[in-house]
């Protein structure tokens, strides 16, 4: 049995993170009543004719810029033809010879080690509006159009057949969701359809220079199911050329549910699109000044970020990965650093609290963190009275409980509650010697060597202190009454 | 025929708005022309009379009042059946649209709307303005008024036929290869295409985007520009409409520019068979001009030999992408035979649309497939290049292009004009350039022939200049009205 490669391509949509639809004055917000937000132009009425978003064009642009793209000057559409009802005027918008962005890269880390995919373009075109053939699990014996989403703007970007594998192909699109998210110029959920991705696999023997019959597979709803989708297909067609068959080129439909792949169409069912430079848009050129503003506009990218991190705030490789890996959480901590008087102390201690308490607590609400509960300066500000020593760690989970229920200030309620840590010698003095005498089985083992044994007392100086006694004046103390 | 209707528009605005006149009573003549006539020429495919008369009184109230009128306030006027009115039924003459109601006013109807004129009705035409003789009408055939055996041209035949016959003072009409020079020239009115871009396209029913324009229909040069200056201009809507600079189209009486004036003949007119009176009639008014003064110059196009062809694939190719939104789905006919989504496009498609219209899209469709692209529509495009480069050569030895409207006289009901017999005009559509023609003679067959003059792109005005100009040397008497 011979040795296969895998050469794996991707086709990404991503709709244009703009308020009006790309062709015409319509808002682009999700679901609205079926049909309410269209108009005469998205509609396809006769005599209306396209109006070109340019924020739309900006979109792309910045996008191609942060990917290392080259900006074509010359912006044109063209038409592409096939009848849909999704599509109303049964022609897409499109752009065709000239990309606005051409030969892009992304480097993706795979086992640790860099590797560059080349982006082959990023075009402009209008998404198509939705048909709806069954309500809740009632077929219809007829179909349903909702021309909401059709016109609302896509970035199509396609890369080079360079993924050698399914992980590779998983790691390019995290990557790109990241940069994109970013960027701001496209929200890119493949679970609400903001994202969707085609993907083109094929297989040949190890060695062999010549690609084989690539198959393309659509209908993945996660990035995970794009991975699946593809470790599928390969195992398939692998199984299809060792029993000595042939592959065809083809269309293939993801079954996320059954983890399978199912044939859509063959090539020979292939559509001519006829194609022709679209006559309502005169093609114009991006004035250079345009395109410097936007280059300016490309903010510091998840990979220099987390350098950033790692170098300024001394981070470990994994919390820096996590800070930012998103946006908006690694906005999160620089805010909450910033608010921060003793920032360099904070740094690590943030990024914990970030990484752990915040985080499940909102997963566990399913809320992002632009609307937590605990602000980024609250959040500073317990980490400042765990730091000063106001409060212990542990207490500091008690307060936060509060403070994410309530949004409220930590030292609001540590005051209501009057959990202070306690410091002061003399009472902690007297809580140990109580202890002491509470738990002489401990007290004689510790004694005779058993050193661990110190922690069933400390654990009832603590029960005692409901948790306030401040933890290292207790093993300090406790060490001294001990030996003495 | 009532006194009232000679009017010309430019005195009658003024008549109507200093009382002189009344709205209404000039309203009540054209309803009665029309009711006593139009039997006969069938130049009108819906009338509101109830409506218009209800303005009419209106005008006739706000001008007795002395409130501020509009430029056109109480003046009625015809409209194609191509462009929208809101609320109003628009057909295009196709069976397809026959219960179609607009949804919104094109940019021209809102400047005309806001100017104070009143829609008398909506005029016959070709199916989506597909042919040159009106009579690929779903609805009717529009006659001559001059002989009502013969075709009024086309596709804005009923304009033509409305504006000759004295039913209405001046109409709207389209002109994507000479729909509205043509049928002004066989029916013996001035007809007046704009330079691609003078005028909004927003709201006329889509031919061939590359090629549309509105123009109008009047008798004097005059009310031409006077009715140009109230619906030219910038429109954020229109993409493609962007006047280079604000063209004054209220001055055009220049009777000295004649004697300054070089005018080029193309040397290709003598490859043609024209109509022999048509060249007795044009040679005698190319003398005409000498004696006032033109320099007549010999200009060499010799691309105009492409111009059939290559207006045809590039309409057609236009042509299968507009209509493809006429599919029974949105709006329109819909069959109730389909059986399947495709069965059902195929059957509205083909249960609705006349002949001409299919032939153009199975034409279009063809010259677009993957295998035609570059010998048909892309060879063409060079062509029209090749095309406008010459003409844009021809302009340095003259200031405008003249030549017979048509190289035939119209023909009867049935029989076929060549595919030459407009190309001087479809030259115009397909450089982008302005044209008008005016009335030259009347010809031995009883029928008006005209004269074409093409200006440089955006030279409007001064098109209207040498018009007005020519129109005053020439032999045709504007005060004859068709007998019927």
């Amino acid at each position: 049995m011979s040795k296969y490669e895998t050469v794996v391509g991707l086709e990404v949509h991503m709709q244009i993170n703009t308020k009006s639809k790309v062709f015409c004055e319509c808002s682009t917000q999700f679901g609205l009543e079926p049909n309410s937000n269209t108009c005469v132009i998205c509609s396809s009425q006769p005599g209306a004719i396209p109006i070109l978003n340019k924020k739309a064009v900006e979109a792309i642009v910045k996008t191609g810029l942060a990917l290392n793209f080259d900006i074509n000057k010359q912006c044109t559409f063209a038409r592409k033809q096939y009848f849909y009802p999704d599509v109303a005027k049964n022609y897409q918008i499109t752009q065709l010879d000239m990309p606005l962005c051409s030969r892009g890269k992304l480097t993706i880390t795979i086992d640790g080690k860099e590797k560059v995919i080349n982006i082959t373009r990023i075009h402009l075109e209008e998404d198509a509006g939705k048909l709806v053939h069954e309500i809740g699990s009632r077929k219809l014996d007829y179909s349903l159009l909702d021309l909401n989403r059709a016109g609302i703007g896509l970035m199509e970007l396609v890369t080079e057949p360079e993924l050698r594998s399914p992980d590779e192909a998983f790691e390019f699109l995290n990557e790109l969701q990241n940069i994109v998210e970013y960027l701001g110029t496209s929200e890119c959920s493949m679970e609400e359809g903001k994202m969707r991705c085609d993907v083109n696999v094929s297989i040949r023997p190890v060695g062999q220079r010549e690609f084989g019959t690539r198959v393309e597979i659509k209908n993945m709803n996660s990035i995970s199911g794009v991975r699946d989708a593809i470790a599928y297909e390969v195992e398939r067609q692998k199984e299809v050329f060792n029993s000595g068959g042939k592959l065809v080129q083809e269309t293939r439909l993801w079954e996320a549910k059954e983890g399978i792949t199912k044939s859509m169409r063959s090539k020979e069912g292939a559509l001519d699109y006829r194609y022709f430079p679209e006559p309502d848009l005169v093609p114009f050129d991006l004035p250079d000044s345009f395109i410097e503003d936007l280059h300016k506009q490309v903010p510091e990218l998840p990979k220099a970020r987390k350098a950033r991190f790692i170098k300024d705030y001394n981070l470990s490789e994994y919390d820096a990965d996590y800070l930012t890996s998103v946006k908006m959480v690694a906005d999160y901590y620089e805010e909450a650093l910033n608010a921060s008087k003793d920032k360099k102390s904070s740094t690590k201690l943030l990024a914990n609290w970030i990484s752990t308490e915040l985080s499940a607590k909102l997963n566990a609400s399913k809320t992002c963190i632009t609307k937590s509960p605990v602000s980024s300066q609250n959040l500073t500000k317990l980490i400042s009275l765990i730091l000063d020593g106001t409060i212990s760690g542990k207490i500091a989970k008690i307060v936060f409980e509060e403070m994410y229920e309530k949004s409220s200030d930590p030292q609001k309620i540590i005051k209501e509650k009057g959990l202070t840590q306690i410091s002061d010698e003399s009472t902690i003095i007297k809580i140990c010697q109580e202890a002491i005498f509470e738990n002489p089985k401990a007290v004689a083992e510790f004694k005779s060597g058993k050193e661990r044994a110190i922690g069933a007392i400390v654990g009832l100086v603590m029960k005692k202190s409901k948790g306030q006694a401040n933890p290292q004046l207790v093993n300090k103390i406790l060490i001294e009454k001990l030996k003495d | 025929m009532d006194e009232i209707l000679t009017n010309r528009v430019e005195d009658l605005r003024i008549k109507i708005c200093s009382g002189k006149v009344k709205s209404k009573d000039i309203v009540k003549a054209c309803f009665a022309h029309i009711k006593k006539i139009d039997s006969k020429i069938k130049a009108f495919l819906k009338l509101s009379e109830e409506n218009s008369l209800n303005q009419a009184l209106q005008s006739d109230d706000k001008i007795k009042a002395g409130a501020k009128c509009g430029f056109l306030e109480g003046v009625p006027i015809g409209i194609k059946d191509n462009i929208m009115v809101k609320g109003e039924r628009m057909t295009s003459a196709s069976k397809y649209l026959e219960n179609y109601i607009s949804p919104y006013d094109a940019t021209v109807i809102e400047k005309l709307k806001a100017a104070g004129a009143i829609f008398v009705g909506r005029t016959n035409m070709d199916e989506f303005a597909m042919g040159g003789s009106t009579e690929t009408s779903a609805y009717q055939k529009t006659a001559n008024p001059w002989d009502i055996e013969r075709i009024p041209g086309g596709s804005s035949g009923g304009s033509a036929a409305a504006v000759s016959a004295g039913m209405v003072p001046f109409a709207l009409g389209s002109d994507t290869g000479g729909s509205i020079r043509q049928p002004a020239s066989f029916c013996g009115v001035v007809g007046y295409k704009p330079s691609y871009g003078l005028i909004s396209r927003y709201g006329a029913c889509a031919l061939a985007s590359s090629f549309d324009q509105i123009g109008t229909f009047s008798k004097t040069v005059k009310d031409t520009a006077l009715l140009t200056s109230i619906i030219a201009g910038k429109d954020y809507r229109d993409p493609v409409c962007e006047p280079k600079e604000w063209i004054d189209l209220h001055n055009i009486d220049d009777l000295d520019i004649l004697r300054a004036l070089k005018i080029g003949i193309p040397k290709q007119l003598l490859d043609y068979k024209t109509d022999v009176e048509i060249t007795k009639h044009f040679n005698k008014a190319v003398n005409k001009l000498k004696l006032e003064g033109v320099k007549i110059v010999e200009i060499d196009v010799p691309a105009y030999r492409y111009v059939p062809a290559l207006y045809k694939v590039i309409m057609c190719a236009e042509v299968s992408a507009n209509i493809a939104t006429f599919d029974g789905i949105r709006y329109g006919y819909r069959s109730p035979n389909g059986k399947s989504l495709n069965d059902e496009y195929a059957k509205s498609r083909a249960e609705s649309l006349g002949y001409e219209v299919k032939k153009r899209i199975l034409f279009g469709t063809y010259v677009l497939g993957a295998k035609n692209y570059y010998r048909c529509y892309h060879q063409a495009q060079r062509v029209r290049t090749l095309l406008i480069n010459q003409i844009t050569d021809a302009y340095k030895k003259c200031d405008f292009i003249f030549s017979p409207a048509t190289l035939q006289m119209p023909v009867k009901f049935g029989e076929t004009l060549s595919e030459e017999c407009d190309i001087f005009l479809i030259a115009a559509n397909l450089a982008g350039l302005p044209g008008i023609t005016v009335p030259c003679s009347f010809t031995g067959l009883g029928v008006p022939m005209g004269v074409h003059f093409m200006g440089l792109r955006f030279s409007d005005a001064k098109l209207f200049q040498v018009a007005n100009a020519f129109e005053r040397i020439s032999e045709f008497d504007v005060n004859k009205y068709p007998t019927l």
